[in-house]
């Protein structure tokens, strides 16, 4: 069967594959020879590249077909090559990296041996592996692959962890082991030489000519008064034209770019399907549809992506079809709910705001803003009168300071937050004063505390130091330090809701 | 038969208003050692046998049994209340909180039904649209905790509609990658219908092993889909149910694992989230994000549930305790101004109803069929009765209406008095009856925006009589036009005939003969006038349209002068505006309702008192604290420390003095200064006279007790100084 010491994969294999991942041709050359048993098999293969470029792709289907392509059909189904692919994304632990490997290894051989229940570091993995691959019998030139995909991801690696895979082939050599990395720094495996495949970014005339072989989206309506050719010649055209628009800055992967492309089709081409312009009139379809490809929301997407069920918007607010009682105007007024306001009760908002101040005032300036002791009323100091008060004056001083509010959150401790809480409570809260147990606040009450949890698991309020990690950290410990995790535009609005204008509470 | 002891102790102290401390003795000690080791099943590494587990079904079950004995033996009051009466009242609370909590149930699924539609077709057509995984995001408002409810449909639903295995997560159960995965793949194999076992958990080793022979870690998600295989593809659905007190970290890592196996187990996921969709996505990675093909859904506003619980459970005609007024305003504030779910208000439904009947004797004339046996009446009963409020006034009105007779035999005569309090359940009901019925009448009308719970809360409080305030109907029915009262009255007169379902309200027309006749009557007056005047060049109009007021500008010597004119109203309109008038009158008869205090004897069905619910709910644990170390006299009852007041007196407990010393103290507290005012209230010079080292020994064990209640911290700021902690 084998006539000469070095044969190259059959290219009938590496013509078809080329042709399903344009582009990559010289990728899955080198990935060919490197990995058939014929050609130049080698013990550790790096393939590295950034995202989306075909890594593992390729050697699947690379793989795959070799596999196949070995196959002659012969009953035993001794190949000479096998492969197993374990993706580091799916495996939480090393451990669970090892045994992956092993009932991978296992399946791919078709082993029914006994297997023991733990593999729990290199060693035994180099065990459970000799027992299949070394030991056990196997046609002449075999080569087993197996692919680590991922593996510069894997979860609580130590840092031996690679070298040692890459050791496997010493140990057990008919295995040959590819590494697919994002970037390897310089020998990372620690052996003397391993081959290393490049994947590249795709170049523009790479990236159009992948997107223009894939066709318009199918779901797009198709176009009047055009002919396929027309059709498909506009799409190059306008393949180019979004990559030009949007993917060289900043969708930089195949798959972003596809969606760019799918996303705006349908609007590039609405004229020609209202049949207002020609498919050939690239240009001025093109300036036509020009605010579409200034539009950034296609380069990120947000999770909502389903439009909402037409059925939802006219949702009865009570439940129960009640007769007549239809008629009376509900208050069905839905507020919108992505406003904090509208969520939040009023002790919980009042909290974040006591919490923002806490947050963003220095604790000196607290017997300014919330003691009544000398003015009978509070004095608020807006933060806009002193800062225009000392950036008037001809001795500016040096450094010029960022305003305290848009620096991060300081920490507080609980206490004072609550003491700031008490203090305005009663001015801020118009229902709290006319109340009928109102009056002096004397202590927190349970809702006080719900509010504050609430908060903290919604994670408003977050609690900082080292006690807040660990699971032993009270949270209603008075000594404990928590931040606001709240950005000013957001808890302006929350103030305004209750009529509170929270710059005015603001020292700079 | 230590728990039965445990028992006895338990229902004498439980009624009492405070509770005095005695220390146990050291064979109580051990009893309640051996009673409380009995009642918690050792703590076990895990649960590997059945047998175990029947056994703690069967303690459970035991424990059910026996609580549900103790509970129904209410205390007997009065010191001499008979067995059958503390019975009756127990049966009464069992029978009748059960109705209103399935109605309360009922009416939460229904509220719920409207968003699980959305979900379940979002999950099921998602998968045809796209290859992410599908992530319906549901909004539920910051009440996380009420939520359980809905996720708890959601998996009944869910399960039923995509035949999908439902896990749910929160985020107390998932503290880590490994934790949530281990919960997924435990729930989504017992979620199944198949609960044939093949696997066999083995916690020790972390393995769990699969009918095919082999081992797979139990985080490993390839033992899910080895479970799941024997349909092709199988379907997990994962509910977050506390979005927001995931680790971000976490839940990316999550999903980019979903991601990976999504071509081997179709995932879908379920957010619940507080806030918002932005701030949620802030969190997640732009890459993560990326795999989610997400749909929003809302649900019910919280007002609009307690608007439909608050009708079926409060007000309707099934609820046979009335909460009375201010307890129902102060349980609908805590709705809105706290951080409170419907569950609150339905726990604090249940409370009120089980105070109600277990602290009130009169109770017992609130049974279900309204019947009370004249046998169960004590003497005790006739007294306390003769001491209500109510009985005051209703006699006092009696002899106002020179109903001499009456008054004195309700005074003296206690057959007569029986009597009297036998028939006021009838009265009770009617009273409810024409409460509801005027309050749906106003509702129809469709004129007032005030919610329905503020209307009812002042209608029990005051009454309901169309000149006040809060049922400022008039003015707006004396302006409308002929059709507005031609409508007003058809859905009047629909409003009678089919009742509240909510409410609970059936239709009354056959009691309502009069009043439909006279609608009837008014309303076809009203349409030959309008076919009359169809001809007219002016419409037909009442004295106090809006129309028939002119505002007439005359220039009088170079000054505007402004003067209203009654436009001059035809025959047709002065016949409109009697038939307006009539309409008056005649809802005003018929709307119309006293206040629930007015009645007699309503202390038997109205329940508002607001303290036990506010200490049960609301507690103020610094307050309690702090006023138990001022005051430790209340509550030791010892001898010593009687005369003492809220001074520092050197019998009382080494922590309340220096929570004394405490309160006098600043931020930081010299902890030698502390001991040396503390020494100098007990110890030689002072009465207790304690030598030094028994005295230290006192102040440690104090200080050690402030500091473990959260009051005092070492400071590092100042060495031996300790930091004040508690300030309000």
């Amino acid at each position: 069967m084998r006539n000469s010491l070095f044969q190259l994969p059959d290219e009938l294999v590496l013509t078809s594959l080329a042709q399903a991942f344009p582009c990559r041709s010289f990728q899955l050359r080198s990935l060919a020879t490197l990995l058939h048993p014929d050609a130049a098999p080698c013990q550790n293969v790096v393939l590295y590249g950034t995202e989306a470029t075909g890594k593992s792709a390729i050697t699947v289907a690379l793989l795959a077909r070799l596999e196949a392509s070995e196959d002659d059909g012969s009953p035993d189904g001794d190949l000479r090559l096998r492969f197993a692919i374990v993706n580091s994304v799916e495996c939480i632990t090393s451990r669970h990296l090892f045994e992956s490997v092993v009932g991978k290894v296992a399946k791919a051989l078709r082993w029914h041996g006994p297997s023991s229940s733990r593999c729990e570091n290199v060693s035994q993995l180099t065990v459970e592996l000799s027992k299949m691959l070394k030991y056990a019998p196997r046609p002449d030139g075999f080569r087993f692959v197996l692919v680590f995909d991922g593996i510069d991801r894997q979860r609580e690696a130590t840092p031996t962890l690679l070298p040692a895979l890459a050791r496997l082939a010493e140990i057990i050599p008919c295995i040959t082991s590819v590494f697919i990395v994002t970037s390897p720094p310089a020998s990372f495996l620690h052996t003397a030489f391993a081959p290393h495949v490049h994947f590249p970014n795709y170049t523009k005339t790479e990236f159009v000519a992948i997107v223009a072989a894939g066709g318009p989206p199918l779901e797009a309506p198709a176009l009047p008064n055009t002919t396929p050719e027309e059709g498909a010649d506009l799409w190059a055209r306008f393949a180019a034209a979004v990559h030009d628009a949007l993917a060289r800055a900043a969708t930089r992967t195949l798959p972003a770019f596809r969606h760019a492309c799918d996303a705006l089709w349908p609007r590039f081409t609405t004229p020609v399907v209202a049949g207002t312009r020609g498919a050939r009139e690239f240009s001025k379809l093109l300036i036509a549809a020009r605010a579409h490809f200034q539009d950034e929301c296609l380069l990120d997407p947000g999770i909502i992506v389903a439009a909402r069920p037409p059925s939802a918007a006219p949702a009865p607010s009570t439940p129960i079809p009640s007769g007549s009682n239809s008629i009376t105007p509900q208050t069905s007024s839905k507020p919108h709910t992505s406003d904090l306001a509208a969520l939040l009760p009023t002790t919980a908002r009042l909290l974040l705001l006591a919490a923002y101040l806490a947050s963003h005032n220095a604790t000196r300036h607290d017997l300014v803003l919330f003691s009544t002791h000398h003015h009978g009323r509070r004095r608020r100091r807006g933060g806009l009168s002193v800062s225009v008060g000392r950036g008037a004056g001809p001795g500016r001083s040096k450094h010029r300071k960022i305003a305290r509010k848009l620096l991060g959150a300081h920490a507080f401790v609980l206490e004072r937050m609550l003491a700031i809480f008490a203090a305005v409570r009663g001015e801020w809260d118009g229902r709290y004063a006319s109340r009928e147990w109102g009056g002096l606040v004397d202590g927190m009450d349970a809702d006080i505390g719900m509010a504050m949890a609430t908060l903290a698991s919604l994670r408003l309020l977050v609690r900082v130091g080292g006690l807040a990690s660990a699971s032993g950290g009270d949270a209603m410990d008075r000594g404990g330090k928590w931040r606001v995790n709240v950005g000013w535009e957001m808890i302006r609005a929350l103030g305004r809701s209750m009529g509170v204008e929270v710059e005015e509470w603001l020292i700079e | 038969m230590a728990e039965l002891e445990d028992n006895t102790v338990f229902q004498q102290d439980d009624h009492r208003a405070a509770y005095i401390f005695s220390a146990p003795s050291s064979e109580d000690q051990h009893h309640h050692d051996a009673s409380s080791s009995a009642a918690r099943p050792t703590k076990r590494r895990r649960v590997s046998s059945k047998k175990d587990g029947s056994k703690s079904r069967q303690q459970t079950a035991a424990a059910a049994e026996e609580t549900a004995a103790t509970r129904s033996a209410f205390t007997p009051l009065f010191n001499s209340e008979s067995p059958e009466a503390v019975r009756l009242r127990a049966e009464s609370f069992e029978t009748a909180w059960p109705v209103l909590d399935a109605r309360i149930q009922h009416v939460l699924r229904e509220a719920n039904r409207n968003t699980l539609d959305e979900v379940t077709s979002f999950i099921r057509n998602a998968e045809a649209e796209t290859t992410q995984i599908p992530a319906g995001i549901i909004i539920t408002g910051p009440n996380i905790a009420s939520q359980d409810l809905l996720f708890e449909q959601l998996a009944d639903t869910l399960c039923k509609a995509t035949q999908a295995r439902f896990v749910r997560l929160r985020s107390a159960e998932a503290p880590n990658l490994k934790a949530a995965l281990k919960k997924i793949i435990k729930d989504a194999r017992a979620s199944g219908r198949d609960d044939d076992d093949d696997t066999d958990d083995d916690d020790e080793t972390g393995l769990s092993v699969c009918k095919n022979g082999r081992k797979y870690l139990n985080y490993d998600l390839e033992t899910l889909h080895v479970a799941l295989d024997v349909n092709e593809s199988p379907r997990v659905i994962v509910a977050f149910q506390d979005s927001e007190a995931f680790d971000s970290g976490l839940l990316t890592d999550l999903i980019a694992l979903f991601h990976s196996w999504h071509d081997r187990i179709r995932f879908s996921v379920l957010f619940g989230i507080a806030t918002s969709v932005q701030l949620f996505q802030a969190r997640l990675l732009k890459s993560t994000a990326r795999y989610l093909y997400g749909a929003q859904f809302d649900v019910v506003q919280a007002g609009s549930v307690l608007e439909s619980v608050f009708k079926s459970a409060v007000a309707g005609s099934q609820a046979l305790v009335r909460l009375g007024p201010s307890l129902l305003r102060n349980l609908v504030e805590r709705q809105q101004d706290q951080v409170a779910g419907i569950q609150v208000f339905i726990s604090s439904l249940k409370y009120a109803y089980m105070c109600h009947f277990y602290a009130n004797p009169l109770s017992m004339f609130l049974t279900a069929d309204g019947h009370v046996d004249r046998q169960l009446l004590q003497s005790e009963h006739i007294q306390a009765v003769r001491t209500l409020g109510s009985f005051k006034a209703h006699v006092e009105a009696a002899v106002e209406a020179r109903q001499l007779n009456h008054a004195q035999s309700l005074l003296n005569d206690d057959s007569y008095l029986v009597d009297q309090i036998l028939k006021q359940g009838q009265r009770r009901q009617d009273h409810v009856m024409r409460l509801l019925r005027s309050l749906h009448l106003i509702t129809a009308m469709g004129i007032l925006s005030t919610p329905f719970t503020d209307l009812y809360i002042s209608a029990l409080a005051e009454g309901i009589s169309l000149s006040s305030d809060m049922f400022a109907v008039v003015d707006p029915i004396k302006r409308l036009g002929p059709d507005g009262i031609i409508s007003l009255i058809r859905r009047l007169v629909s409003a009678i005939e089919a009742g509240s379902p909510e409410l609970d309200l059936p239709g009354w027309e056959s009691k309502a003969d009069e009043l439909i006749a006279s609608l009837g009557e008014i309303r076809n007056e009203v349409e030959s006038l309008v076919e009359r005047t169809k001809d007219n060049r002016n419409p037909l109009k009442s004295k106090y349209g809006a129309h028939s007021k002119v505002l007439r500008t005359t220039v009088v010597a170079q000054k505007v002068q402004l003067s209203r004119d009654t436009a001059t109203l035809t025959d047709e309109d002065n016949a409109f505006t009697k038939a307006i008038n009539s309409l008056m009158d005649i809802l005003s008869q018929h709307i119309h309702c006293d206040p629930a205090e007015s009645l007699f004897l309503h202390e038997a069905w109205l329940y508002d008192s607001k303290s036990p619910y506010r200490d049960v709910f609301i507690p103020r644990l610094a307050t309690t604290f702090g006023r138990a170390l001022t005051r430790p006299h209340d509550y030791l009852g010892c001898a010593c420390c009687g005369n003492a007041g809220g001074a520092v007196a050197s019998t009382l407990p080494t922590t309340a003095i220096l929570y004394h010393l405490y309160l006098e103290a600043g931020a930081l507290i010299n902890v030698a200064d502390l001991w040396s005012a503390y020494y100098a209230s007990v110890g030689d010079e002072s009465e207790l006279g304690l030598d030094e080292r028994t005295a230290l020994v006192h102040f440690y064990e104090g200080l050690a007790e402030l500091r473990m209640m959260g009051f005092v911290r070492q400071s590092k700021k100042k060495a031996d100084h300790v930091a004040k902690l508690k300030w309000l």
